[in-house]
């Protein structure tokens, strides 16, 4: 009883910090706080078009936080959820450029699975690296980041460069191929509907089957697994692979419901933010989703602010930065809470 | 003021504790404790796993917080919020499990996380001149130098009581020293414990061991069920008593019928492993017929564990061959092994038997028979749980539930959830690799008992045990292991000759 306490005291003392920090930085950004606090709002739930914005970020997100989570159940730490969202899009690219003449739904399951299939190699090239010789995975997906972003611009200056465009940028998709909007007049398009199938597939996957089980008893403990003749590599490896899969997956549906073609610099960095959503959500499909809500909304918010009371965006990163120090903290910050309520 | 009278510093309780309390998940592991200890005594903790000796000291420590008492230490009340605080205040504890960094030296574990003379450049020399002094002084002969992966177990307990006694502890917490110990280990142990009476020095003894309380203790405390039952001084039990005491019964006589051995079960032929360029089996030859127990004796670390790991597959082997019921194991993975009905008891419950942070239904996922508990590659959660209720009704396991993490269940428990899920019928070969290292009596006796009737059943089934009681108890021959060699083979048929086993336990071979 008295540690749940303190495990709720814990979370609004979180909440509580995070929010006069965030007053702090914005009082000295030396804008006015009502001005602000109202662009914030605004900015994230003014209007159904900004709310709509929110889960256009939270799309993305969500599916590179669940990536991150699946590989996180076995053990194995993807950075490297960015370079998996440029792979899964260079494939969709390349399916809608060179097969514009498939039907459109035919067009997506296909950009779909490729995408998820390339995403999924891309990570599962470290994940092999680590079950076959035990190399470390953090740095191993980390680099191969650099080395996805560089083929994308390489791609994008040749091969898959639309020849009529003066920046680097493919050539618009078929738009039989585009997601259709679920809202009209606003952004948002289907892509949410296979990031809430997702999330449920991965909670299925992972906590009900056979599979989902062998990853997560070796992520919890692999010398167990390996007495007891449960194969160790291959269920890394097989996390691996679905966690590259579904940050493919993520690129992928970026590329076929919002920008509809291939450009450098497509993801603000959503393969690192989302290691921060996978955190904030506890690593549960579901709890992602609410983190990578939030976090969209955060940054959603902060462009109105920006937009009406001059407050730098670049506040946003911060604030998630702080968050997740926070978070790091929270034993410790229960702890502390805890042993006060003793005295 | 009033025990004035009595025969003075003898009567003088350095710790004190009254009314402790303290329940997990509702389920008390301690109710109402009082516990004491005075200078220069060996007090014994007496009682069967899960009886809350460890969860007591644990409290005592600082790990665990009590729901309810008080403690007195030297007169005053004291509070221990962590290890620190106890270490500070001169309470020191050797847990079952010991806390060294393998790769760092003795001397330097042991002034580990102080600041010694001549910090940050620290002054080794005059270091190892002090640990000298002190293992002199309490007969605990240790090389500051060495590894401690080049060290055996009771090497390395040495130690972890050279630890304390550096940090100047006045009361000494052992949790199941002699567990890991040979009988001349243990002997060795004693008389360091003696040493340490006599100097002032406060020794509680966490044991269900009831001839070693009787060899060292001064007084004894029994707890059964999370209840104290009683203090006494050693002068007024007997082994019996305590007996009694301890699990509330009569204890129940192995009956062993003589073995009706089958054809082979199982046999290797000239196994030999190495590592490292270091042979830790050499040309090892050995057969098991069906419905045989075979005891393999022997001093910890003579390749007891490769050769266990061999077997099950978890370690591959260069050159020999193996074959359960005539079929061919070489080659095979642990899972393929297993299928063909092999099942392992490790003597590492933690990591090598169970998922410590997964539930009890969840482990017993990791049985090789799992194919009942799987339809379509999705867990078949209805058949899983009535397997493990059915389990843990067989077995007298003690939990609150079968969804709660097996990290909470007292070890005995964890050891008997082991062999509800490797144990089954259809297992033509049981490794049994210490399996009632920390068990209690009557949990161990249980343990013995399956195995019997897993041999009835024409089960093969490998003995491996340092404790040579248990290996007497129930095996039908006994091969000495020494060296990652079989020294001989003996029947046990109740003329078994004692100093020759000895012998062999010490390297020297025989024809028999």
């Amino acid at each position: 009883m008295k540690q749940r306490q303190s495990s709720i005291a814990s979370v609004a003392a979180i909440a509580a910090a995070t929010i006069i920090f965030s007053l702090l930085m914005i009082a000295l950004s030396g804008s006015g706080l009502t001005a602000a606090l109202k662009g914030f709002a605004r900015g994230a739930f003014g209007s159904s078009y900004s709310i709509a914005e929110v889960l256009v970020k939270a799309v993305p997100l969500t599916l590179c936080a669940l990536s991150v989570a699946c590989g996180f159940y076995s053990g194995f730490t993807n950075i490297g959820a960015e370079g998996q969202f440029y792979i899964g899009a260079v494939a969709t690219t390349c399916i809608g450029m060179y097969l514009p003449f498939l039907p459109g739904p035919l067009l997506i399951l296909l950009s779909l699975i490729l995408g998820f299939a390339a995403g999924g190699i891309w990570a599962a090239v470290p994940g092999w690296l680590k079950a076959r010789f035990g190399i470390s995975e953090v740095i191993n997906t980390l680099m191969f980041n650099y080395i996805a972003i560089g083929i994308v611009g390489i791609l994008l200056q040749t091969v898959l460069k639309d020849p009529k465009a003066f920046f680097p940028v493919s050539s618009y998709m078929p738009e039989g191929m585009w997601l259709p909007r679920i809202i009209p007049g606003t952004r948002l398009h289907a892509g949410l509907v296979i990031a809430l199938l997702s999330a449920a597939f991965i909670y299925i996957f992972i906590w009900r089957t056979w599979p989902g089980f062998r990853i997560r008893a070796v992520g919890s403990n692999s010398r167990a697994c390996r007495c007891a003749g449960i194969g160790v590599g291959s269920s890394i490896m097989l996390s691996s692979l679905l966690s590259g899969g579904f940050a493919g997956i993520a690129g992928s549906v970026e590329i076929m419901g919002l920008q509809h073609r291939l450009l450098d610099g497509m993801s603000p960095g959503y393969g690192y933010l989302a290691i921060v959503a996978s955190l904030l959500g506890g690593s549960n499909p579901f709890g992602i989703i609410a983190a990578s809500i939030g976090i969209a909304a955060i940054q959603v918010g902060a462009q109105g602010m920006q937009r009406s009371a001059g407050v730098p965006t670049a506040i946003s990163n911060i604030i998630l930065g702080g968050v997740v120090l926070l978070i790091l903290l929270r034993p410790m910050i229960m702890k502390a809470i805890g042993g006060k309520a003793h005295d | 003021m009033f025990l004035l009278s009595f025969p003075g510093d003898l009567m003088e309780a350095v710790l004190t504790m009254r009314h402790i309390s303290k329940s997990f998940f509702g389920v008390p592991a301690d109710d109402d404790i009082d516990f004491d200890v005075r200078k220069g005594e060996i007090h014994a903790l007496l009682g069967e796993n899960g009886a809350g000796k460890t969860t007591l000291m644990n409290i005592l420590y600082g790990i665990y917080e009590a729901d309810g008492g008080e403690i007195l230490w030297k007169g005053g009340r004291a509070e221990f919020r962590s290890p620190r605080d106890a270490i500070e205040r001169g309470i020191g504890m050797v847990h079952q499990h010991f806390t060294l960094v393998g790769r760092l030296t003795v001397s330097e574990n042991i002034t580990l996380g102080l600041k010694s003379r001549g910090y940050p450049f620290t002054d080794r020399a005059y270091l190892d001149k002090k640990l000298e002094e002190i293992s002199a002084r309490y007969g605990l002969p240790i090389e500051p130098g060495k590894r401690i992966s080049e060290l055996s177990v009771g090497e390395q307990q040495r130690v972890e009581i050279m630890k304390l006694l550096y940090r100047e502890a006045e009361l000494l917490i052992l949790d199941e020293p002699t567990a890991v110990l040979t009988p001349g280990e243990t002997e060795e142990f004693f008389r360091v414990l003696r040493r340490l009476r006599s100097d002032g020095r406060s020794v509680i003894i966490i044991t269900h061991r009831i001839p070693e309380v009787m060899e060292i203790a001064d007084r004894v405390t029994v707890l059964r069920d999370g209840r104290k039952v009683c203090t006494e001084e050693i002068g007024n039990v007997t082994e019996e008593k305590l007996s009694s005491y301890m699990i509330g019964r009569q204890l129940r006589h192995i009956e062993r019928q003589a073995a009706a051995a089958g054809g082979i079960g199982f046999s290797i032929r000239g196994l030999s492993m190495e590592e490292g360029g270091i042979p830790l089996i050499s040309d090892l030859s050995l057969d098991i017929a069906e419905g045989e127990i075979l005891g393999i004796a022997g001093v910890d670390g003579n390749g007891q564990k490769p050769l266990a790991e061999a077997i099950v597959g978890i370690r591959q082997y260069g050159s020999g061959t193996m074959s359960l019921r005539s079929a061919s194991l070489d080659g095979m993975s642990v899972e393929e092994r297993k299928r063909l009905g092999i099942g392992y008891i490790s003597d590492d419950r933690h990591h090598d038997g169970l998922i410590m942070d997964m539930s009890l239904e969840e482990n017993m996922l990791l049985r090789s028979d799992r194919s009942g508990f799987i339809r379509k590659g999705f867990i078949d959660f209805q058949k899983l749980r009535k397997e493990t209720e059915r389990t843990v009704e067989r077995f007298a396991i003690k939990t609150h539930s079968v969804d709660m993490p097996v990290r909470l269940l007292s070890g005995g428990n964890q050891q008997k959830l082991i062999l509800g899920r490797e144990i089954y019928s259809g297992v033509h070969l049981v490794i049994a690799f210490q399996p009632t290292r920390g068990l209690d009596i009557g949990a161990s006796e249980s343990v013995r008992e399956l195995l019997l009737s897993y041999r009835s059943q024409g089960c093969s089934v490998l003995l491996i045990s340092a404790d040579l009681e248990e290996i007497f108890s129930i095996s039908d021959r006994i091969a000495v292991m020494h060296g990652g060699r079989i020294m001989g083979t003996v029947s046990n048929d109740g003329h078994a000759d004692m100093t020759e086993i000895g012998l062999m336990m010490a390297g020297k071979e025989m024809n028999a």
